[in-house]
């Protein structure tokens, strides 16, 4: 990523989108919409002095919603160019509202409301559009029950929670702690204000507030408006610090998960929804069990699958060390449903097809590996490009020639050709970036001749 | 006829594209719909199958 940001021979134009392509291979005129930011990409120096002080809180969509942000942020740490971007929905200044502390903090005079998109204008010989996949969305899935249980969670969020710099430093708490635990932190704040009230008043009556309470309730004070309000303040004071209480002490039983399921092929090899093998979720699946137990040695992972698919250089002997040493078994099986027990642990129910026996097991997490499907906004991008797309959404292309879309001079590598896993992807970009080079040097030998 | 290449996506395939064509000595565009590159690869903590990090 580093040598992207830095090398002479690429411009780099993030936060764009291509509106509009005209010409043909050797020459094509294509117009780029570059967002604005409400950041001057010039000034700011991604110190992040602006983000620290931003009033408004949002959900994190590069950590899945696991985690927040906020409205003037980067969109993740190492991020190249690390320039700060204004989210405009949700900015106050720009909904109308008084504003603009990031503006004032910023040392670099980097921020400006004013800005507006710019077209910019290129000429190219070739195109490479490399626009890349989605998670197929877990909640078409209805025995598996993604967005009523909170401890059943997709891939990629199960990668957020493992990361070091993820919403949780690499702790695997369970979704539902998590949640759990802010809500203590909320009710926390409430009580602290109710108690600062309470506080004055015990200082003005001289008296503690539970001892008033009792003489309260002794009807002592009948008809006394003053008293009757330190009353209803305690009141309020017991409706959140009583709740607060329990949940704290049920907080102290919180561990990270250690029992894991893993449940292959989720919207992928099924004909509700894609029949195709996505290709890496089944390693993708042993890596993450593997990283798991690398963080909490007392990590059991089991994998559900039809069969385990560890096709590629030194796959196979990954799986196996994974089931040595990594604390993972392998279960053949479609997981039939997911129903959640005590304790908010998920509940498998499943048939074992080596043992022939139908099973329910709890765990304390289930992670689905979900499809790589086609991006959302592939069919317009494909529009805009004047390319087909093939029967499942990605970009149509020959097998003779698989880097070629179906118009000359614009190839296509990654998942947005196909599922793929990353080194497939980096060997396919390559020979797009091959092919690409043709065009130009086939018209310059030419010239020559 | 033009001696630049236009990039779409800056995830793992469209760096790689992108790092080729500027080695071989071409201009490169490379547009990203997000903030920043990185794509689906920058959201992964490590990868499979030598547990590298994937930043």
């Amino acid at each position: 990523m580093l040598d992207v940001g830095r090398h002479p021979n690429i411009e780099l134009m993030a936060y764009s989108e291509v509106e509009k392509v005209e010409g043909e291979a050797g020459d094509f005129k294509v117009t780029v919409r570059r967002k604005a930011r409400y950041v001057d990409e010039d000034k700011c120096t991604g110190c992040g002095a602006c983000t620290e002080k931003c009033p408004t809180l949002l959900a994190d969509a590069f950590n899945m919603g696991l985690g927040e942000r906020k409205a003037i942020y980067s969109w993740f740490a190492q991020g190249i160019p690390s320039t700060h971007t204004i989210d405009a929905e949700n900015c106050r200044q720009l909904q109308g509202k008084k504003c603009g502390i990031c503006k004032k903090t910023c040392q670099a005079d980097a921020v400006n409301f004013e800005q507006e998109d710019r077209i910019v204008e290129l000429n190219v010989g070739a195109i490479i559009v490399a626009s890349g996949y989605e998670v197929f969305d877990a909640s078409r899935v209805p025995e598996y029950r993604y967005r009523d249980i909170p401890n059943v969670i997709t891939a990629l969020e199960f990668e957020r929670l493992l990361s070091a710099s993820g919403p949780t430093g690499g702790h695997l708490d369970r979704p539902s702690d998590i949640a759990a635990k802010a809500e203590i932190a909320a009710l926390e704040k409430k009580a602290k204000k109710a108690k600062k009230t309470l506080e004055k008043l015990e200082e003005k009556f001289g008296e503690s507030s539970s001892e008033f309470f009792k003489h309260y309730e002794g009807r002592q004070y009948e008809g006394d408006e003053d008293r009757k309000k330190w009353a209803d303040r305690y009141m309020e004071y017991l409706a959140v610090a009583e709740p607060l209480e329990a949940l704290k002490k049920k907080a102290e039983g919180f561990t990270v998960a250690k029992k894991l399921a893993f449940i292959q092929c989720v919207g992928s090899r099924d004909l509700r929804f894609y029949p195709f093998c996505s290709g890496y979720c089944c390693m993708h699946s042993i890596k993450e069990a593997i990283i798991a137990y690398e963080h909490e040695p007392e990590t059991r992972s089991v994998i559900f699958g039809m069969d385990i698919r560890a096709v590629g250089k030194g796959f196979e002997e990954y799986k196996i060390r994974g089931g040595n040493q990594a604390g993972i078994s392998y279960v053949r099986g479609r997981v039939a449903e997911i129903t959640e027990g005590s304790d908010r642990r998920p509940v498998l129910t499943y048939e074992d097809t080596r043992e022939r026996v139908v099973k329910s097991e709890a765990f304390d997490l289930v992670i689905l590996a979900t499809a790589c499907v086609p991006s959302k906004g592939i069919s317009a991008l494909a529009e805009i490009l004047g390319i087909e797309l093939d029967e499942f959404g990605f970009y149509k292309t020959d097998v003779s020639n698989p880097m070629d879309t179906t118009r000359p001079g614009i190839f296509t590598c990654g998942c947005a050709h196909s599922p793929m896993d990353i080194p497939e992807s980096v060997a396919q970009a390559s020979g797009a970036a091959a092919r690409a080079a043709q065009i130009l040097l086939e018209s310059e030998m030419r010239k020559a001749s | 006829m033009s001696k630049e290449i236009l990039v779409i996506g800056g995830g793992i395939a469209g760096i790689q594209a992108s790092l080729d064509l500027a080695e071989m000595g071409f201009q490169v565009k490379l547009v990203e719909r997000l903030p920043s590159i990185g794509g689906k690869m920058a959201q992964l903590d490590k990868t499979f199958p030598t547990n590298d990090c994937a930043i």
